[in-house]
């Protein structure tokens, strides 16, 4: 199997199919994508087109409605079947908000999922003034989203764009933004570097990760690595409010002239913003001809609340670095979990909550 | 004679069963009620079908025969199901219709309503219920009778709340064994909230804590609908477990040390409270002290934890503000010493114990709160199967 055929790039809706062309554009040649909406004339030009729902709703998109969308994926799983066929990995790109990106990802997901092959989502929220109703769309199905992918990444459009931006073309420069982080995304998993993050091993870091956050910046000059971990550090995207452990994949992509101090600079700056850290996976990519005299860097947190963590030892097997905060579950250990020792742990935030809780506070008693 | 109708409660720490009919003026009596403590039961999920089978059967066998005792023999042959447990969640939904003509009448309403009812749920999820909220036409919120109104597009909102279908099967098949037909499943968090909630907390908001033994649910209200709910599996069992692990003691030891000696709030005391004893566990083991006030840290540790998660997860769904009318804490832990003091600070509301309001026959109870849910799901049977009583079931079961 070909590198290109085992990952799938899927935008859905008229806006996720604006991201899926634009990292198609600028990654070149290599990228296979499919596009599906509810709405016939996303289709236009396109090459892996699925109409969805096209008996349901004649190709006239789904008015905003999340429900009607999502009986038309259902209509249409065989024809996604057939371009999903072989597929090892996916990442679907969407902007929740209206109908056929919130209710028609979702089906699209729990296809995926239920064909056993893993997902990343990256879906991004509307616009403030976009008003009330698009906003709770979109809330509406953020955690179906999250439920049923292994990876949900939510941009918030709001965080993308300047202030200073017209209007008009704010849309535009959000989902440019979005596609040009994935296009780095996608380089850094199927280009091949030293610390490889392919797509078998990022699908064993990512698989039911949860929530994440996730930035990508560019960078040259004779600092471009301290200022590559300012400009994450300052990303709205990557802002993480709370303490809670988290799983974090760094992607390095640069040229020949990569020096080693520099990786190092990138990985301990961002363990050290980051705050404390069950697993850190670290990747690079050699891409001279794109890269030359620069570095991107991709970030990915997952605040681990809840599902399972992609643990240290996934990290290790998938060729990460390991760094010396790295546990699987922070407080986990059979004896610690008492009677709730073979039960499914409840985990919040990566903690595993079955443990006592003075154990993991390290609360000092006096007997 | 009233219709009689049962509601079951398969909890982690305890099964109950119990029988209502109408007691005039819109209100209900629980006429017979047993509990006994469940098994095979963990984080409010069955793990041992034939436990729990027998627990039911149990409280089946006791509540029929208390009602003999008060003269009316009756034979229960179905009841509606709390459950809980942190497989339930609640999602946001909507329907929405086109109001061709411009005014909104009846077909609009049941469009609406019809499509918010219509939405699919995940796979591997069983709809326990589908709870309307308001009506927007055109952008219009908060509408709760759109009827007559103008616009051009109806929407209803609503919450889905669902559940892990293999969990409840398990629930049902144990009941089964038991004879029991399961006529209804419902999330025990809303039942809870339906049987403590004042009208005017409904509307001024207000968020409800079901504190059980194997989970926390929690429902909050504002503008008379429910805006959220969801579960938290840690409960009172957590509690136990961090006792039993910070002073190895047993669990029933534990589980003593919390009921009767701990508080949420630790306070330095001197003198004879300072310690506390634990009764050795048989013949052997000698009886020994431990530090009250570790006792308290270790508990106060945990239920800041469980306030603090609860918190975290209403400030993401920007609700907290909305929360006018504060805190009720109801279930079967929320009668531990200071924990609305606790909930107070944490929360950062006022705080009350909810007990069931629209229910007698619970006079003389030592903790009616713990009787919330079961209260919830009575009402609910009765609103939802009042032309039927458990004796249809009787006659069905006797001559099918």
């Amino acid at each position: 199997m070909s590198a290109n055929r085992s990952m799938l790039l899927i935008g859905v809706g008229t806006a996720g199919a604006q991201i899926a062309r634009g990292v198609s554009r600028a990654y070149g040649e290599g990228l296979r994508y499919v596009i599906a909406d509810t709405d016939a004339s996303t289709g236009e030009g396109a090459g892996d087109f699925i109409l969805l729902g096209g008996d349901r709703l004649s190709g006239r998109g789904s008015g905003g409605d999340v429900a009607m969308a999502r009986l038309a994926a259902e209509d249409s799983v065989q024809a996604l079947d057939s371009k999903i066929e072989g597929v090892r990995m996916a990442v679907v790109v969407t902007c929740l908000g209206g109908g056929t990106g919130g209710g028609a990802t979702l089906e699209i997901l729990n296809r995926l999922s239920s064909l056993g092959i893993p997902s990343i989502a990256f879906a991004t929220l509307p616009f403030l003034f976009e008003g009330d109703e698009r906003q709770r769309n979109a809330r509406g199905v953020m955690s179906m989203i999250e439920d049923a992918s292994g990876a949900a990444i939510f941009l918030p459009l709001d965080k993308l764009v300047s202030g200073e931006d017209v209007m008009e073309s704010a849309m535009k420069r959000a989902t440019d933004s979005v596609a040009s982080g994935v296009t780095l995304f996608w380089r850094l998993v199927e280009k091949p570097g030293y610390l490889k993050l392919d797509a078998d091993r990022l699908r064993h870091l990512i698989s039911g990760a949860g929530r994440g956050r996730f930035a990508a910046v560019t960078a040259q000059g004779p600092d471009r690595a301290a200022q590559a971990v300012d400009m994450l550090i300052r990303s709205e995207t990557l802002a993480i409010a709370s303490a809670a452990p988290k799983a974090v994949l760094c992607g390095v992509l640069a040229g020949d002239d990569l020096r080693l101090s520099e990786l190092g600079q990138i990985a301990d700056g961002i363990q050290e913003a980051f705050g404390k850290q069950l697993s850190f996976a670290l990747g690079t990519v050699n891409d001279e001809a794109t890269f030359s005299g620069r570095i991107a860097v991709v970030v990915m947190i997952f605040e681990m609340d809840g599902r399972a963590s992609s643990s240290a030892d996934d990290a290790k097997a998938a060729g990460g670095h390991r760094h010396k905060r790295s546990k699987s579950v922070l407080g986990a250990g059979p004896s610690k979990r008492g009677r709730f020792n073979n039960a499914e742990p409840t985990t919040w935030r990566g903690e595993d909550l079955d443990v006592p809780t003075f154990i993991r506070r390290g609360i000092n008693l006096d007997f | 004679m009233s219709s009689i109708h049962a509601a079951l409660e398969i909890g982690t720490t305890r099964t109950v069963l119990a029988i209502a009919e109408a007691a005039g003026g819109g209100r209900l009596s629980i006429t017979s009620r047993a509990e006994i403590p469940s098994s095979g039961i963990r984080k409010s999920q069955i793990l041992n079908i034939p436990d729990a089978t027998q627990s039911i059967r149990s409280v089946l066998r006791e509540v029929e025969k208390r009602q003999e005792a008060t003269g009316s023999k009756v034979t229960i042959g179905n009841a509606v199901l709390a459950i809980s447990g942190q497989h339930i969640m609640a999602t946001r939904t909507d329907g929405q219709a086109i109001v061709e003509s411009g005014r909104v009448g009846d077909a609009e309403i049941h469009e609406a309503v019809r499509r918010a009812r219509e939405m699919p749920i995940p796979k591997g999820r069983e709809l326990l219920d589908v709870v309307d909220q308001d009506y927007v036409l055109d952008r219009l919120g908060g509408i709760t009778a759109p009827k007559g109104m103008s616009g051009k597009m109806l929407r209803l909102n609503a919450l889905q709340i669902h559940a892990d279908a293999n969990r409840i099967q398990d629930a049902r098949s144990a009941a089964e064994g038991a004879h029991l037909e399961i006529r209804d499943t419902v999330f025990a968090t809303t039942c809870a909230a339906d049987a403590v909630l004042e009208e005017h907390e409904r509307r001024n908001g207000s968020l409800v804590l079901d504190l059980g033994g194997g989970s926390t649910g929690y429902a909050v209200y504002c503008d008379g609908f429910l805006l959220a709910a969801g579960v938290i599996g840690v409960g009172g069992d957590h509690v136990t477990n961090d006792i039993a692990h910070a002073f190895q003691t047993t669990n029933a030891q534990a589980e003593q040390l919390k009921t009767e000696e701990s508080s949420a709030i630790p306070v330095r005391r001197t003198g004879e409270g300072e310690r506390v004893r634990i009764t050795g566990s048989s013949a052997l083991m000698e009886s020994r002290t431990i530090s009250r006030l570790s006792l308290d840290t270790v508990v106060n540790a945990r239920l800041k934890e469980l306030f603090a998660i609860i918190r975290e997860r209403l400030e993401d769904q920007d609700l907290v503000h909305r929360l006018h009318a504060g805190a009720v804490l109801t279930g079967g832990g929320a009668g531990m010493k200071d924990l609305p003091r606790l909930a107070e600070q944490e929360l950062g509301m006022s705080v009350r114990i909810g007990r069931p309001i629209h229910m007698d026959g619970l006079d003389g109870e030592k903790a009616p709160w713990a009787f919330a849910a079961i209260s919830g799901a009575l009402m609910y049977a009765h609103a939802n199967y009042e032309d039927r009583s458990i004796l249809d079931d009787i006659f069905g079961r006797f001559f099918k």
